[in-house]
């Protein structure tokens, strides 16, 4: 297990060095990725035209919210990014045999090979938002409160790499199997709101089947202390239950996918 | 003990069967059909610590699929391996400790990064001790002539560069059963020797056992003492290399340097012992069965046409003796 981890990093570093190498596209994803969340604020700032609040969560607090989730999807970039697509890069291409051979969990090299200039983009501005929507909000940023967002943070990001990576054992049948993933992880926006304003269903969808509520919705609660949650103290619980499943299934897939071979 | 135990393993593909245009499309998607293919069928085999191995058949026998189950890559329908003591299929990450592999233009390499940094990774993962590291380094480096490569990114090198780093990469942490899927692909004659030269070296040196697949039949003449050879997925020779010319390698084949030809003995009746594969004014060229011929008959069967003034005789090589099993030529006794 230990070993393990060690190797995930220093594939990652390797990964971040490939990276280097390539300053310019580098730049390029990360300015685009700001355009296009600066783009998604207009439309949350829009909507607080016509009104003054969304189930009771006004313009700063809804900011605060849509920033702790940017925030949770920097660590999963940064970390679990390469899954998503490994039908297209890596099995359809048979470069995964290589990966099959090597004295490491294949999970662990496919993980490492996160390479993406994006998560920089998304951390910067989601560092931005939430100082400068708590500063608004006049919400005192303590060190209990800075230790915290990061807490959340990172284990907000292991909850959606996790819920990647269980999706990304479509990639064993299929070569489009980061549309697959892609269709899931969008279900992530859905967390980037209040969860007063979905229906059972929608509720259920995102706290228990894909809880993706818990790398936003409830770290945020806790910090606007809007009510007291305990809650939150189950989030480091779901990280772990996600991170088994993924485990497990890919195992299956691995064992299904040498049995028949392709 | 044999460091590879092969015994009656079989693997049965299942190929969905479809039929054609869209409609038949759209019925696979409700109603597939599967059709078995057997492409491995139940062969066995020992190979011995140190053993040079040429595991060699034509396109689709079973040779890639024999090798993915050796590896562990892929599972066995029926059947077992064990590979020093480990099924491969069972115990994955135990068994690619202890092994290496190189498939044909895949690279274990990291594209973007200069060699000398996948090597540190190999190092890392294979938990190579810091003195077999610098020593395997060294001698790599030199036997290989890395030197100039290792600070390049593995994208920059030209593909004989590139297979010689895949070649180290391979055998850094002195793996004990090493794979060779087609490892001199593509390349030029010098690199393919110096790749040779390297494998048999650490053979003798670490006793490493290397099977070898290739189409390239001088890596077999030159590196290989035991050949297996694989058709329709059994095994259909398997045994010394030079048993193997001996048993089959019946013909001889001897060029004539001729003068004053009086006429074409193509077209002139002659023994069906033999066969002239070239004629002109100034040569010919026959292939004879050496077991029922001598060169003497052949030399006085052609003098009656013609004056002969040199002679060169050479045996069936490996490659022309499997052209002519391929073709079914020589039946299996």
């Amino acid at each position: 297990m230990i070993r393990n981890i060690k190797l995930y990093f220093s594939f990652l570093v390797a990964s971040l060095k490939r990276m280097m190498e390539y300053r310019v596209d580098c730049l390029v994803g990360m300015v685009s990725q700001i355009a296009f969340q600066i783009i998604e604020l207009v439309f949350i700032w829009i909507i607080f035209q016509h009104t003054d609040n969304i189930a009771g969560w006004n313009f700063e607090q809804l900011l605060l919210l849509y920033g702790i989730m940017m925030l949770s999807i920097s660590i999963t970039d940064l970390l679990f990014d390469s899954t998503y697509d490994i039908g297209k890069r890596l099995i359809r291409k048979g470069k995964f045999d290589t990966i099959l051979l090597r004295p490491v969990h294949p999970l662990i090299s496919v993980l490492g090979e996160s390479e993406t200039s994006t998560a920089l983009g998304y951390m910067i501005l989601s560092i931005v938002l939430i100082v400068s929507m708590l500063i608004k909000l006049h919400i005192s940023i303590t060190v209990l409160l800075i230790i915290k967002i990061l807490y959340f943070g990172i284990l907000g990001g292991f909850i959606i790499g996790g819920i990647q990576t269980i999706f990304s054992i479509a990639g064993f049948w299929t070569y489009k199997s980061n549309e697959v993933v892609w269709s899931v992880f969008q279900l992530h926006k859905l967390a980037e709101y209040p969860i007063e304003i979905y229906n059972r269903f929608i509720r259920i969808l995102i706290t228990i089947i894909l809880p993706f509520a818990f790398a936003s919705y409830y770290p945020a609660v806790d910090y606007l202390e809007i009510e007291q949650n305990y809650i939150i103290y189950i989030v480091p619980l779901i990280t772990i239950i996600i991170w088994i499943i993924a485990v497990s299934v890919w195992n299956w897939a691995l064992k299904k996918y040498r049995s028949t071979g392709n | 003990m044999a460091i590879i135990e092969v015994k009656n393993l079989v693997k049965k593909y299942k190929i969905s069967e479809k039929e054609n245009g869209i409609l038949g499309y759209i019925k696979h998607l409700f109603h597939p059909k599967y059709k078995e293919q057997i492409a491995v069928n139940n062969i066995s085999f020992n190979i011995e610590k140190g053993e040079l191995v040429g595991y060699i058949g034509e396109n689709g026998a079973g040779k890639s699929t024999t090798i993915k189950m050796l590896t562990g890559l892929l599972t066995p329908t029926s059947g077992q391996v064990v590979v020093n003591g480990i099924v491969p299929n069972e115990k994955r990450i135990l068994n690619n400790k202890q092994i290496g592999a190189v498939f044909g233009q895949k690279t274990q390499l990291w594209w973007d990064l200069p060699v000398i940094e996948s090597f540190k990774l190999i190092k890392k993962m294979y938990e190579i001790p810091d003195e077999d590291y610098k020593n395997n380094l060294k001698k790599f480096t030199k036997i290989l002539d890395l030197k100039d490569l290792l600070d390049k990114q593995v994208k920059n090198l030209s593909l004989g560069q590139k297979m010689r780093c895949e070649i180290a990469a391979t055998f850094l942490h002195n793996p004990k059963v090493v794979y060779l899927d087609e490892p001199t692909i593509g390349l030029d004659i010098l690199v393919k020797e110096n790749i040779r030269k390297f494998i048999k070296d650490i053979n003798k040196e670490q006793h490493t056992t290397v099977i070898l697949t290739t189409h390239d039949l001088k890596d077999i003449e030159e590196v290989c003492d035991r050949i297996i050879l694989i058709d329709k997925g059994t095994i259909i020779y398997d045994g010394e290399k030079e048993v193997f010319k001996n048993k089959y390698g019946k013909h001889i084949i001897a060029e004539f340097i001729i003068q004053n030809k009086n006429s074409n003995i193509t077209v002139e009746t002659i023994e069906e012992e033999f066969e002239i594969i070239e004629e002109n004014e100034t040569s010919i060229k026959i292939k004879f069965n050496h077991e029922r011929l001598t060169i003497i008959d052949i030399v006085k069967s052609i003098s009656k046409y013609c004056e002969i003034l040199d002679m060169h005789i050479q045996e069936e090589g490996l490659e022309e003796i499997l052209k002519e099993i391929y073709r079914g030529e020589l039946i299996n006794d």
